[in-house]
């Protein structure tokens, strides 16, 4: 067991930040999903003891996190989310640094910080000023340091913020090249869904400082069967409107695929009865999983 | 730019449980000031006086030489006390002292807050006490750089000199006064800058407040002393302050006629204040309350 958590509540003054949070996460890369203000960033710190559950027990890595922060933080690897660089460095005193500072021998760091480097693409430019990075690079050389001590567990906070599309789709690669080769254990927080899909087996869904899911992926997907996709040949207007008044949710795509989610007890065959009765023929009927998408809304409520 | 350059390698070491898990956090400190071109300046001119007090220290064994230059200052030239409290409570090594700790302080808590980098040191097996012990030894790196190292210069060039002990014999408290007012004045300035470098995310800020407090406090000291002639307002200056507490631990005359006691008590009662700032402003994530 990587992360397990009990009834873990915070506060930040009268704000209740995180309010029974119970979690636990196995092998493999974990999302941390939550809109804004859900409390990812305040449990990502208590995880790494930087700050003391008013109430609650967890242990990560086996390690208590009120009693054994340190242990913790030997073992894990962290990349927040703020461009946190110390300025008149570059890159290899940089990470070689946080090496050290986590109890990696001198010389040892030196060597291990330019490897990482050369890992996460930042091989060329490792003697550069920090100053003169882009953000890309930024985000590469903090994911560097949170490597340099091969740590078991990584803590990855928005990873991809800031990011154009390509240095994300980069940061990815690199990312999922970490979780799946690696055997080092990952838990991102991020808003960002099309990440966490394309990076995690698992995922914590927090809203309002509660976990609103969790679980591995592919099973909290199949939860709910009641999307279906169709591809529909005729005068699709009224088909639409009966569908609707038939309390059904239709999400039309780009492509004129139609995503149909039908409400609790509805009859799915009622999707071709109403099909036959407005002269429309159905030419594509697929059962399709909930997207992570579609997930997210339902549990935290928002469209 | 291509990724993946290398694969990712395990490290096959062992991370240590670091005993000084301060030590990289001095070496970076140093390291970055000495690439600052103003820093090895102002570094040098603060050895004047060290190189102007060591030809005194040779003069002083060969008055005889250098009797027409003196024209009677050799009572300057005694190597004693009061020769050392001249050093050590010049206006001119503390000014110069006062700006090493604004070229290599200011930024120090600063630049990690603005920078927002205290997250990442404390995301290591690294206390907040380990985090301060290594920035105030910094600064502490520095400032026994041009305390501690010249005193004892001076007593060993004495000693050579004069080929004999007769310094130590006639004042054999001496190397341990020196070290004492080292360590003071190196644990004050330390605490002085490191609040006041916390106290802003901007090194500019937090060097303009480190000059502020100093000199206004002096100046406030000059304007009462003016108008009320009560050697008590004394206590108002910082530099007044260390001048008092240099000259007794030296065992030397007291620049004022107020007890010495006090000067040390405003000291450290201004030490407490700068730790109570610092393990406010010092903290591994913000928090709001």
């Amino acid at each position: 067991m990587n992360i397990e958590l009990q009834d873990i509540k915070f506060s930040y003054g009268p704000v209740r930040a995180l309010d029974g949070i119970t979690v636990r996460v196995e092998n493999g890369a974990c999302g941390l999903l939550g809109p804004n203000g859900a409390g990812k960033s305040t449990l990502l710190r208590i995880l790494l003891g930087f700050l003391r559950p008013d109430h609650g027990q967890g242990h990560v890595l086996g390690h208590d996190i009120r009693k054994d922060p340190f242990a913790i933080r030997r073992l894990v690897g962290y990349m927040p989310e703020d461009d946190c660089l110390i300025p008149g460095m570059d890159a290899v005193t940089f990470t070689s640094y946080f090496g050290e500072l986590a109890g990696m021998p001198r010389q040892e760091a030196m060597k291990r910080a330019h490897d990482v480097l050369y890992y996460v693409g930042l091989g060329e430019a490792r003697y550069r000023m920090l100053e003169t990075y882009s953000a890309g690079m930024k985000q590469r050389l903090k994911l560097a340091q949170a490597l340099v001590h091969d740590p078991k567990l990584l803590f990855l906070d928005e990873p991809t913020s800031n990011l154009d599309p390509q240095g994300r789709v980069e940061i990815l690669d690199l990312i999922k090249d970490i979780s799946s080769n690696k055997d080092i254990q990952v838990l991102i927080s991020s808003h960002i869904l099309t990440d966490i899909e394309l990076t995690c087996t698992a995922v914590v869904i927090l809203n309002k400082g509660r976990v609103a899911a969790q679980g591995e992926l592919a099973a909290l997907r199949q939860v709910d069967f009641s999307l279906y996709e169709l591809r529909v040949k005729g005068e699709s207007g009224p088909y639409l409107r009966a569908l609707g008044e038939a309390k059904c949710r239709v999400e039309e795509t780009e492509d004129q695929l139609l995503k149909v989610y039908l409400p609790a007890g509805f009859d799915r065959r009622e999707l071709f009865r109403l099909a036959d009765r407005l002269n429309v023929q159905v030419r594509h009927f697929v059962k399709s999983q909930s997207s992570l998408e579609d997930l997210f809304a339902r549990t935290v409520g928002v469209d | 730019m291509p990724i993946a350059e290398q694969g990712y390698v395990h490290w096959e070491g062992r991370l240590d449980v670091r005993r000084r898990p301060w030590r990289p956090i001095v070496r970076l400190g140093i390291r970055l000031a000495f690439r600052r071109k103003a820093f090895k300046f102002v570094l040098g001119m603060a050895f004047l006086p060290t190189l102007v007090f060591a030809a005194g220290v040779y003069i002083s064994e060969r008055l005889d030489d250098f009797k027409e230059m003196i024209r009677g200052a050799d009572r300057f030239l005694k190597v004693d006390p009061e020769f050392f409290k001249a050093f050590y409570a010049s206006d001119y090594l503390l000014f110069w002292m006062l700006i090493i700790m604004v070229l290599a302080g200011a930024g120090l808590i600063a630049d990690d807050l603005r920078h927002k980098a205290l997250q990442l040191y404390f995301a290591r097996p690294l206390r907040r006490r380990d985090y301060l012990q290594g920035k105030a030894l910094t600064l502490c790196f520095f400032l026994l750089l041009l305390t501690l190292l010249p005193g004892f210069l001076f007593i060993v060039l004495k000693v050579i000199f004069s080929g004999s002990f007769k310094i130590l014999a006639e004042y054999p408290w001496l190397p341990l006064s020196v070290a004492a007012w080292s360590l003071v004045a190196a644990g004050f300035f330390s605490f002085y800058t490191l609040a006041l470098s916390s106290l802003s995310r901007n090194r500019r800020y937090a060097s303009i407040l480190l000059i502020a407090v100093y000199f206004l406090s002096d100046i406030f000291f000059g304007i009462f002393y003016g108008i009320f002639r009560d050697p008590a307002f004394t206590l108002l200056s910082v530099k007044s302050n260390l001048q008092q507490v240099a000259a007794a631990l030296l065992g030397a005359k007291p620049f004022f006629e107020v007890p010495w006691e006090y000067s040390a008590a405003v000291l450290a009662v201004l030490a407490v204040l700068a730790g109570v700032v610092l393990s406010r402003k010092v903290r591994g994530s913000e928090v709001i309350k």
